[in-house]
Order: structure tokens, then C-alpha cells, then sequence
């Protein structure tokens, strides 16, 4: 069983039906860390002060956004918050449509929503009329203070909701170039031949005849390499079994060395 | 390809040191080697002022020519006999746990790290709220020189000796100086900053056009800034002996007052010679440390006016 990542209600018309949410997906990229190639110890990212050049601890990071080139505004945490006080956690449901009207670019991220404590049958309810009745609804969510468009539908015996893009988020196609306009025509011959095409490679959608290949190979490979001991050492290699040397005699000679270059380079 | 790492005994600990001929001063030619070989010198009178406090590292892994970064994290992969002092912190780690340089390997540890710069606070890792010192750090606002520094300085000993401290100078081993006051007795890092900031703003308000209290840079310009925040149980200053991450290797030397009297009237710039790895370890022979006074001086604060 997930766990839930957000609970709140969906209200729609004099019915509130609560809810929990779960993520639909998750990412199996296979995720690296960053290491120090000279002895395999971990990269870790650090906050630097652009002029003083030094580290800067996190309360002592504001955000800024730049209204012209090199001149920010900072906003803070509270003054974000107050933005949207009247906002209240929930999922409330605007309008129905019909499901093929929404481009599927508008689709962000989907989420599975579940009954929470005592709504099994506002639930249920609302699972089966959208189902029956074919349609989508168009809500606003508001999750941890931010707003959200989404869409709630049925799907077997659960309501998806999916995060949608907003309008002006969506690129129009009117800003690509080079797209083949009305003046450029198929002949009806070509056409039929391309459909003819398109009929026997017709299926039904499966999504688990495909397969991330490429992951598969990259988990392959670091199998190999763990069980083949070419894995990067955590601890700083031990140089070959040498036994430990002076330290004076080592600078000594070390320095010695170094002037003799520097000589021949001079 | 002459070997890149060399296992070395010191004092019965084994350590790994790895590129020794890599240059870490470009301009001076002065090799990681050379780094560690002062840091080796130095450890009998720097050890003292580094001891029981938690050590802040500045590291420089391609020489001073390259970026360099602060580490207050222990590396992970420090030997299992380098200490680590776990100071709670208000940033993204509740706490960090802080390298603590003990003994003459764990110093040359961090030299092989091309930690160049340690900082470190003015209390210590079991009592970080009790600072040892008081410190001002002064620095200046350029066109304002060595020498505007030096005079303050000794504006600042004369204001401590009125009110019955003694104090001693160190430079910052870049362009400032270092004013510390021995006090070794409990009391708190507000006391310290209250002393300090008082006879800073005094001073400020003696001479506003040579002196400011102000942190913003461009409003140092030709003045000498008095950083009396640095008395705070969180901040570091770089540790006395460090090396400094300028051009030719230079160190946060101590001076004696007639030297920065001299400095306050003298050749900045052939002052500054004194700073290099060599002058130092050469004094340091014939003179021993003039810094022992600030770990071993109990003196009282007296009661400052708010």
C-alpha cells in the first residue's frame, strides 16, 4: 500500500466526499550519485555567495526574482502565504466535460484519489454517475497553499485525478514554423495507401508490451560491475601494500623533487 | 609517472598523502609538500590555539589560482582517529559535526586535504558559548592600506588598556589584522560583543571618516571596518599559524606592538614580506610563540555600559 501524500475533501454540489491521494506513477529512472573521482567520496552541492564567495546557511537564503537584469525583488515565505488566505485545502469540483476534449498535453501529473475515513458511499457515488454519465470533472485543488486545475475521472474502480497545465502554459501551435499548411495535399492514392498502412499495425493499447530498455541495460551494467569488484571504493584506496614511509623523508623528498622540475622548467 | 600517493607515518598513525608535487601556490611554485612540510613546523606552537575547538576547513583542491570552499562538515572519509565535535547549527544539518585537530597527524590530515585556511571559533567544542577571547578584525576598505589598519590597532590596545587589558596583534595574513583580547575566565560571548562594539563605535565616532562599523562594502571605501560581530559563539576566525589562500604563501603571523607601530608609520608592502611561510618559521625558531599569552592570560572584562 502507497502512502497517501495528501488528504482533504472533494465538495461538489451539497455532497463532500473525503479523500486521500496517492501518486499514480513513480519514476524508475536509475538515479546516480555524484562522486569525487580521485577517491570515490560523495559530491555534495553547497550554497555559494556569488561575490564574498563563501557558504551560505539556508536561513540566510531569500528568494529574489529579477525585474530587470541584475535588480531583484525578494519575497518571502509569509508574504507568499498571505496572497491566498481565503484558500481552503480541497478539491471543488467547477463543471463536467467530456473526457476527449482534453488535449492530452494539458495532463501534468496523475493521482489516484481513495475514500478517506466515512466516505465510502459519497465515493462510490460519485465514482459510478461519472462512469454512467461519461463525463470529466473540472476542479480547482488547493494542496499545501497552491492552486491547481485539475481533472477527476473515473477509471475502473477508482477516480483518477490528473493535475492539468493552465491555458497560457500550454505553447500554441500557431508559434511553430515550417508546419505544411492547407496548400500542401496528399493525393487521395497516397492517403489511402498511408491508412492501409495504419490499419495493419493497428492493436490495442498495451502499455506493458514496452519496456524502458535502455534502464534495463544501465541496471545490467552496474549488476556486472558490482559483482566484477570494478565498483568505486568508498574509502580512500590503501596504495599498494607499501609499507608507511617517514613523513620528513617523504616532504624531503617530495620538495626536492618538485625544485628539480621546477628548475628544468625554468 | 612518479608515484601519486605515499602511505606515511606519523607519530604512529598511518596516513595517506597523495599529490605532493601539485602545485598549490602557482606563483611562488609552492607544493602541496611544501604546505604540509610548514604545517609539520608549526604544530608544536599552532596545536595549543587549535585544540578543543571545532575547526572550520578552507580548502583550496586546485591551488589558490582555483575556486576554493569552506568545509565545517568533518569529511566522511576521515581517518577513524580524527575527533569530531558535534556542534548543533540552525542551517539544513541539525547538527554538524566539526573536525577537531588534536595532534600532529590530524594536522597533517587536513594540510593533505589542501585545507590552507583553518578557522576556528572563539569557544571550544564542550563550552562553545564561553568564548577564550575576545576578538576585533579589522580590515579595510580600499584605498585605505595596511597602515590605516595598523593605526587603529593601536587605537583600539590603547582604549583596552584603559580599561586594564592587554592585547596582542596577529596579521590576518591578507590585507587586515586581528586584535585579540586573552580572557580565559567565564563569561559570554554578549559580554565580549557588547566590549567590543563599544570601543568600536567609540572609535568610529572619534574618527567617522577612518573608521566604520559598517559590514556593507561600499560604504568601507578609504576606511578601516572594525568587525566586532566576530565575538559570537558561531563565528570563525582563521585559526593563528594558518596559511593564507593568497597569491604567495602567507600566514596569520603574530606581530608585536612596535611592529605595528612601525606599520603604522612604515612600507606596507615590505611588512608584508614578514608574513611568508619562511620569515615565519625562521621567527618562530628565535622568538617562539608570541601568541601563548592569549591561551594562557586570565584577565577580568570590566562592566560595560550597554
Amino acid at each position: 500500500m502507497p502512502r497517501a501524500i495528501w488528504s482533504g475533501t472533494i465538495s461538489f454540489g451539497l455532497v463532500n466526499v473525503p479523500v486521500k491521494l496517492y501518486s499514480a506513477t513513480r519514476s524508475k529512472d536509475v538515479r546516480f550519485n555524484q562522486l569525487h573521482a580521485r577517491d570515490g567520496s560523495r559530491i555534495q552541492v553547497r550554497r555559494f555567495c556569488a561575490a564574498e564567495g563563501v557558504e551560505v546557511p539556508a536561513e540566510e537564503i531569500v528568494r529574489g526574482y529579477e525585474v530587470r537584469p541584475g535588480e531583484y525583488v525578494t519575497v518571502t515565505d509569509e508574504e507568499l502565504a498571505g496572497l491566498a488566505p481565503e484558500l481552503t485545502e480541497g478539491i471543488e469540483i467547477q463543471e463536467f466535460v467530456e473526457l476527449r476534449e482534453i488535449d492530452p498535453v494539458y495532463f501534468e501529473h496523475s493521482y489516484y484519489l481513495a475514500p478517506d475515513k466515512g466516505g465510502q458511499k459519497a465515493y462510490a457515488l460519485l465514482r459510478q454517475a461519472m462512469e454512467e454519465s461519461q463525463r470529466v470533472a473540472i476542479g480547482r485543488v488547493v494542496m499545501r497553499g497552491r492552486e491547481y486545475l485539475t481533472a477527476i475521472r473515473a477509471a475502473g474502480p477508482a477516480l483518477v485525478m490528473s493535475t492539468l497545465y493552465y491555458a497560457d502554459e500550454v505553447v500554441p501551435v500557431t508559434e511553430l514554423e515550417g508546419l505544411p499548411g492547407e496548400t500542401v495535399r496528399a493525393t487521395e492514392r497516397e492517403v489511402a495507401m498511408a491508412q492501409q498502412l495504419i490499419e495493419a499495425l493497428a492493436a490495442p493499447f498495451e502499455p506493458e508490451k514496452y519496456r524502458d530498455e535502455y534502464r534495463e541495460a544501465v541496471l545490467q551494467l552496474i549488476e556486472e560491475k558490482a559483482a566484477g569488484k570494478t565498483v568505486v571504493p568508498m574509502a580512500p584506496k590503501r596504495a599498494e601494500a607499501a609499507p608507511p614511509v617517514d613523513l620528513v623523508k617523504a616532504l624531503e623528498e617530495s620538495i626536492a623533487l618538485a625544485k628539480e622540475r621546477a628548475k628544468r622548467t625554468a | 609517472m612518479r608515484r601519486r600517493s605515499i602511505v606515511v607515518a606519523v607519530d604512529g598513525r598511518e596516513l595517506e598523502l597523495t599529490n605532493l608535487e601539485k602545485v598549490l601556490y602557482p606563483q611562488a611554485g609552492f607544493t602541496k609538500a611544501e604546505v604540509i612540510d610548514y604545517y609539520r613546523r608549526v604544530a608544536d606552537v599552532m596545536l595549543p590555539h587549535l585544540r578543543g575547538r571545532p575547526v572550520t576547513l578552507k580548502r583550496w583542491p586546485d591551488g589558490v589560482e582555483a575556486p576554493s570552499f569552506f568545509e565545517k562538515q568533518c569529511p566522511r572519509h576521515r581517518p577513524p582517529w580524527v575527533p569530531v565535535a558535534p556542534v548543533s547549527s540552525s542551517g539544513k544539518r541539525p547538527v554538524v559535526e566539526y573536525c577537531r585537530i588534536e595532534d600532529l597527524p590530524a594536522l597533517i590530515w587536513v594540510a593533505n586535504l589542501a585545507a590552507l585556511e583553518l578557522h576556528v571559533t572563539l569557544g571550544t567544542a564542550t563550552a562553545p558559548e564561553t568564548p577564550l577571547a575576545a576578538v576585533f578584525d579589522l580590515d579595510r576598505g580600499p584605498p585605505a592600506g595596511l597602515r590605516e589598519c595598523a593605526v587603529t590597532a593601536l587605537r583600539i590596545r590603547q582604549a583596552l588598556e584603559a580599561c586594564g587589558l592587554q592585547a596582542f596583534a596577529k596579521a590576518s595574513g591578507k590585507s587586515g589584522l586581528h586584535v585579540y583580547v586573552p580572557i580565559n575566565a567565564p563569561v559570554t560571548f554578549d559580554q565580549t560583543r557588547a566590549l567590543a562594539r563599544s570601543i568600536a563605535r567609540k572609535l568610529e565616532a572619534e574618527t567617522p571618516r577612518a573608521i566604520t562599523t559598517v559590514m556593507r562594502k561600499e560604504l568601507r571605501t578609504g576606511k578601516v571596518f572594525i568587525d566586532w560581530s566576530q565575538n559570537h559563539a558561531r563565528k570563525t576566525t582563521v585559526a593563528v599559524y594558518s596559511l593564507r589562500g593568497t597569491p604567495e604563501p602567507r600566514v596569520s603571523a603574530p606581530l608585536r606592538w612596535e611592529e605595528v607601530e612601525e606599520l603604522a608609520q612604515g612600507d606596507p608592502r615590505k611588512w608584508s614580506e614578514r608574513l611568508r611561510v619562511e620569515r615565519v618559521l625562521e621567527r618562530l625558531e628565535r622568538e617562539g610563540d608570541l601568541f601563548a599569552p592569549v591561551l594562557e592570560l586570565r584577565q577580568e572584562l570590566p562592566a560595560t555600559e550597554q
